[in-house]
């Protein structure tokens, strides 16, 4: 028997009491520590996300939410653009790339990124002028029309193989872009089984929101949509399905050949990220009313400031909670120093000293603090899984969260001194407590 | 040899002399007031007195939980209040042993380890308390050391506490109307084990008690009387 033991029953023959106050400081330190990881982890992600990009054109309704949509793939784009406005920027001699993207279709859940082979061959889904391109984990880009590369992601969830063949569903599951002649139940349920697609590569993981993304050719996503829209019209006009034309290529109309991005890159020195071309071209894409244009890195900072905002109130809460959780501590101490008397007394005669009687207490306070800090910790490694997988899920942002030891150790060590703090009034109660008090049978 | 090992092996295993003690904001009048009393080692006395006469305070004082305002009292040879904080109830717990009327036992502890816990605090390594408390208490007929307490019959509990009382091998036991709430038939049982155990293990016994039934026990009885003054007898 040590000192230790005393406390370990002391806390036993309280147990409901003692499950509760570890809960609660076990809820205050997990919410800290999922705040503390996912902060940085998310700040880096969005940031990393972007890619090298430097200005973002859509028909988005505002800059953010076109970043959001048309790089995190957070819902399909709700309107688009004609190619040929594309066109006349991608005419533009500043320009290092621009490239056409589509996105409103999915692959179960999975949002597709219709797009052009220079989208591979150009754009770095890292941030900076250094950062690495996409690269393949097996098979090749796409080829054919109907070839599709996957996002890493999208081939670890859903096992598919190069080779495999696949058929993209209507609609991104989230704001579904009208189709004409056909309901929104339609449109959202509607599945393009009669345009198979033959998974030609697998890309290695970004850190991105593209490795949820499935890629597939500009080309066929028009096609599909042709194929769909002039049956719509046939039927609208009552005209047999067989005098439709077969969409190809080459039959394309303007109007069936629509984007809903244009990725960006303004030609800077080698090494630089910066260039006066970059804000004079961003000036010049904004006099045209149509276009929506975005910075995105100036975005995701208007974000990160948003975002900054909450994520100090939150930390601030999570604070609260871990005060209120420590005074949760003293309650419940101070609570049972009632039918502690007689323990302390029987203690005391037993030659316990007033300093031993205070140090009992304060241990089991600390160990409240310390039984919490260990089920906060283990509900943070729960939580922080729960809740990148629901951040991918949501908004396709790839978070690898991660929490310096430095945080951690200040956390548990936050909560086992408020815990400390919060057993002093009834430790004082302890050892200010009388034998004679303490026993009454004593007379 | 620390101060509080100093021990009067062959003297007195209690002394008191010119004890005065009353509360705060008491009245005028001492609540205890013995001019002297001396208990030799091994020796059993009773000390009787009517109920709210101030048999628990002087307990108390004997075993320095509480502070007289005259007075000395020596247990073993070692002034008590001459020692301070822990140094005291180190001392209580090696060399004074205290039982109760209603046992003090703790719940959520077995026998074994209410005993266990008087032999930690009073200093007894950690190898050989578990050895000795088992021992103690077969010695004193428990059948369930295992067992906690309030699941023993109100004898084997008082048994408990007289093991208790003598884990750390007390020179003195204090016993507070240790039969006060016990049949007739159990109390007398339970003043056997108290009387023959402390005779054993060589410790002196001072039982207070208002019970005039417990006199033919004794061959030395002392009263406390009235509350203002008692003077008992070398």
């Amino acid at each position: 028997m040590t000192d230790l033991t005393l406390v370990r029953k002391s806390l036993l023959a309280r147990l409901p009491s003692t499950v509760v106050t570890v809960l609660t400081v076990g809820v205050a330190v997990a919410l800290l520590l999922l705040l503390l990881s996912m902060r940085e982890a998310g700040r880096q992600s969005f940031q990393r996300g972007t890619g090298d990009m430097h200005i973002l054109v859509s028909a988005d309704a505002s800059p953010l939410a076109s970043v959001l949509n048309s790089v995190f793939y957070a819902a399909a784009p709700a309107r688009a653009l004609r190619m040929d406005i594309y066109e006349k920027i991608a005419e533009d001699p500043r320009l290092e790339y621009a490239i056409p993207v589509q996105q409103g279709d999915n692959f179960r859940g999975f949002p597709t990124m219709a797009t052009v082979p220079a989208f591979f061959e150009k754009f770095r889904p890292e941030a900076g002028a250094n950062g690495r391109g996409f690269r393949l984990r097996a098979g090749a880009f796409m080829k054919d029309t109907f070839d599709v590369v996957l996002g890493a992601g999208v081939a670890e969830a859903t096992g598919a193989k190069v080779g495999d063949k696949l058929v993209i569903t209507h609609g991104a599951g989230r704001g579904t872009p009208k189709v004409e002649g056909m309901s929104p139940e339609e449109a959202d349920m509607h599945v393009h089984d009669e345009f198979p697609y033959v998974i030609a590569g697998i890309l290695e993981p970004t850190g991105s929101a593209h490795d949820r993304a499935v890629f597939i050719s500009l080309d066929s996503t028009w096609i599909i949509h042709a194929d769909e829209r002039r049956h719509a019209d046939a039927r609208a006009a009552g005209r047999p399905a067989e005098s439709v034309p077969e969409p190809t290529k080459e039959n394309l109309r303007p109007e069936e050949k629509l984007i809903t991005g244009v990725y960006i890159r303004v030609k800077t020195r080698e090494g630089s990220e910066g260039s006066p071309a970059i804000g004079a071209v961003f000036d010049q894409l904004r006099r045209d009313v149509r276009l929506t244009v975005a910075r995105p890195s100036r975005e995701i900072d208007r974000l990160l400031e948003i975002i900054g905002n909450i994520d100090r109130i939150l930390i601030a809460i999570a604070a609260v909670v871990l005060v209120s959780s420590a005074i949760s501590i003293a309650l419940a101490l101070y609570n049972s120093m009632e039918q502690r008397r007689r323990q302390i007394a029987v203690l005391r005669v037993l030659g316990a000293s007033k300093r031993r009687v205070f140090g009992l207490v304060m241990t089991e306070s600390a160990i409240l603090g310390l039984l919490g800090a260990g089920v906060g910790a283990a509900a943070a490694a729960l939580g922080t899984g729960v809740v990148v997988a629901e951040l991918q899920r949501r908004t396709g942002l790839v978070v690898d969260p991660t929490l310096e030891v430095r945080a951690f150790v200040a956390v548990a060590m936050g909560a086992v001194v408020l815990a400390c703090l919060a057993g002093v009034l009834p430790a004082v109660m302890a050892y200010r407590t009388t034998v004679q008090r303490g026993l009454r049978a004593v007379g | 040899m620390s101060a509080t090992d100093q021990t009067d092996t062959g003297g007195a295993a209690l002394r008191i002399e010119g004890l005065k003690f009353r509360h705060a904001g008491g009245g005028p009048g001492w609540l205890i007031d013995v001019a002297s009393l001396r208990l030799g080692a091994g020796e059993q006395m009773l000390l009787t007195a009517p109920s709210g006469a101030g048999k628990s305070t002087l307990l108390q004082l004997i075993a320095g939980l509480m502070d007289p305002q005259e007075g000395t009292v020596e247990v073993a040879g070692q002034e008590v209040h001459a020692l301070r904080g822990a140094a005291r109830d180190a001392f209580r717990g090696r060399r004074i042993g205290m039982i109760f009327q209603t046992f003090q036992l703790l719940n959520g502890f077995t026998a074994l380890e209410n005993v266990e816990l008087a032999m930690m605090l009073g200093g007894i390594g950690a190898g050989e308390r578990r050895g000795r408390a088992a021992e103690l208490l077969r010695q004193l007929g428990i059948e369930r050391p295992e067992a906690e307490p309030e699941r023993l019959s109100v004898g084997q509990q008082q048994r408990v506490a007289v093991a208790r009382a003598l884990a750390c091998g007390p020179k003195l036991v204090l016993a507070d109307e240790p039969t006060a709430s016990l049949d007739p038939e159990t109390a007398a049982g339970a003043m056997d084990v108290i009387q023959e155990s402390c005779r054993a293990a060589g410790a002196a016994l001072l039982c207070v008690s208002h019970d005039p039934a417990m006199g033919a026990r004794f061959a030395r009885r002392e009263r406390l009387g009235g509350g203002v003054r008692a003077a008992a007898g070398v």
